[in-house]
């Protein structure tokens, strides 16, 4: 596929640079105050990607199976890092309920995309495998964050419903529902407004990806139709999980409301 | 009719509520016993801040500040399921949250719950309830999840039947079909009045519930209450406003100490009395 595709030589990175810089600049003159903090994100983006370039290039070869597996366990303790710093008001301690929906739903995503419905050569395949993760990841991480804040500051809103529903006999998951439902909702959100709006106003990231590269654009638009309805599915998943894991913490053994200052949140 | 005096449809002993402060713990009240009868109006009263509401909730099992030992029917709460506790001790919020887009969702509210899904133990949820009995074992658990709450809560309390039981109360000026947040706070304070005592509790534990209320209104509350109480019920109430003449008892929470003032208990006779007039 290299062989049709465009390259970007270093020139082309300064080019891209540069237009950040001036829309940093632009923005400084403005004294909008995202400035510095626009020209920071974007050298650490280039840092980062070239480095998962690099490291992605090295798996690839070396077409080692633990290889594989210690780069997607790496990827997943990231990936709970980053959950956990960008929910906000949760209590400690979530780390491990995190981690497990996101290997659970990554497991899932590797048994069902690449074994059932890609069968690469081998299993394993790291160019199929390590991208496939990445991608999910990347949307699962953003839901978690989005519906773990959501859920607590839905809780502590409904503090008064919560009393009286439990006053009338309700169960601690009868009492969290309605909080469980709308921060799965909200999480799920950017991926329903992806899945209805790509073809028409976008071309998604990975397709476009592809047809750059000199894929043919109707194999690149069924990839990325799998690689679509794998991610909004688990991502329901992955919040269903989280939700269902935490939402005790809420509560005490005797089914009892527990304020945010008796859960300890951050 | 004797039975409710050998012994007391609900018991607490040794109640205490512990709430944490800047200085480290602050101990509301600790070691209060209480007892009521079924058919028994108690008054609560007490300056605020001493712990009324705090009593009332750990009545509940709902305070997690709160220890104690409480039975019912001389049954030890630790053998009921928090759930099954509260569907027979009921605590009434002070401030009314009725949830739904009708009044008449709000009211059907309990009956969603799986608590009522069917007669466990051979009480159903309404006295004459026909509700199936709820499959047990993980099916019966895995089936709750996926159970229609709301056509049961249909089934189980029919729009005719919530009519007739608001009428019954003297509101009939609240229309099931409106939106809950349109009602005034009166009426607010009536429904959620109704709908715990549609639940049929042994217990009713009412939190202010006639706190902001006009006197007629106030009025129309105490009055559902004691034909409630008429009926079995065993209501305590937090009060703030002067005594109504439905307390067989008052009893007064101060600075941790839980005192009642004997003149109305003590006298078995006119307790007596008024079982034979209800009865």
């Amino acid at each position: 596929m290299s062989g049709n595709a465009y390259d970007i030589d270093v020139w082309g990175l300064v080019v891209a640079l540069a237009m950040v810089a001036v829309a940093a600049g632009v923005s400084g003159l403005m004294r909008m105050g995202i400035g510095r903090s626009l020209m920071w994100s974007a050298c650490r983006a280039l840092l980062q990607l070239c480095a998962m370039g690099f490291v992605v290039g090295y798996v690839i070869r070396a077409d080692n199976v633990f290889l594989v597996f210690a780069t997607i366990g790496v990827m997943l303790v990231a990936a709970v890092q980053i959950t956990l710093s960008r929910a906000k008001g949760v209590p400690k301690g979530l780390a491990g309920p995190v981690l497990l929906s996101l290997t659970i739903t990554m497991l899932l995503m590797i048994a069902l995309v690449t074994e059932l419905v890609v069968r690469p050569h081998p299993w394993y395949a790291p160019q199929l495998v390590v991208p496939l993760t990445g991608m999910l990841l990347g949307n699962t991480v953003s839901a978690l964050a989005v519906g773990l804040s959501r859920f607590y500051e839905s809780m502590d809103e409904r503090r008064d419903e919560i009393d009286t529903m439990l006053a009338l006999g309700a169960t601690a998951w009868e009492a969290a529902r309605p909080s469980i439902v709308s921060s799965i909702r909200l999480g799920l959100l950017p991926t329903m407004a992806t899945l209805a709006s790509c073809g028409i106003v976008t071309i998604p990231g990975m397709m476009a990806g592809q047809v750059i590269a000199g894929g043919d654009p109707l194999e690149a638009a069924k990839y990325q139709f799998v690689v679509f309805a794998a991610i909004a599915s688990l991502t329901l998943v992955a919040d269903g999980l989280i939700m269902a894991m935490v939402y005790r913490t809420c509560f005490t053994a005797l089914d009892q409301f527990r304020s945010a200052d008796m859960r300890g949140a951050r | 009719m004797n039975e409710t005096h050998m012994t007391h449809v609900f018991t607490a002993e040794g109640v205490s509520c512990t709430v944490p402060s800047p200085d480290g713990e602050r101990t509301v009240f600790s070691g209060l016993d209480f007892a009521i009868d079924a058919r028994e109006i108690v008054d609560l009263v007490g300056p605020s801040g001493s712990g009324k509401s705090s009593l009332l909730t750990a009545f509940a099992l709902l305070n997690p500040h709160a220890r104690g030992t409480f039975a019912l029917d001389g049954r030890d709460s630790s053998g009921f399921t928090p759930q099954r506790w509260r569907r027979e001790v009921a605590y009434l919020p002070q401030r009314p949250v009725l949830p739904g887009a009708t009044v008449a969702d709000a009211i059907r509210l309990p009956f969603m719950l799986s608590v009522r899904a069917g007669g466990e133990d051979g009480r159903e949820g309404l006295r004459d309830g026909n509700g199936p009995r709820r499959p047990g074992g993980l099916f019966g658990r895995f089936a709750a999840l996926f159970r229609d709450g709301e056509a049961n809560a249909r089934r189980l309390l029919p729009e005719e039947r919530i009519r007739a039981t608001l009428d019954a109360m003297g509101c009939t000026d609240i229309d099931l079909t409106r939106a809950p947040h349109d009602l005034s706070g009166g009426q607010a304070a009536r429904v959620s009045l109704a709908r715990t005592l549609l639940t049929s509790p042994r217990v009713l534990l009412a939190d202010e519930v006639d706190a902001g209320l006009d006197d007629e209104n106030a009025e129309k509350v105490a009055s559902i209450m004691s034909d409630a109480a008429a009926h079995g019920m065993a209501i305590v109430r937090i009060r703030h406003r002067p005594p109504d003449g439905r307390a067989s008892r008052i009893v007064t929470l101060s600075h941790g100490v839980l005192s009642w003032d004997g003149s109305l208990v003590k006298d078995p006779d006119a307790k007596d009395a008024n079982k034979e007039a209800v009865a």
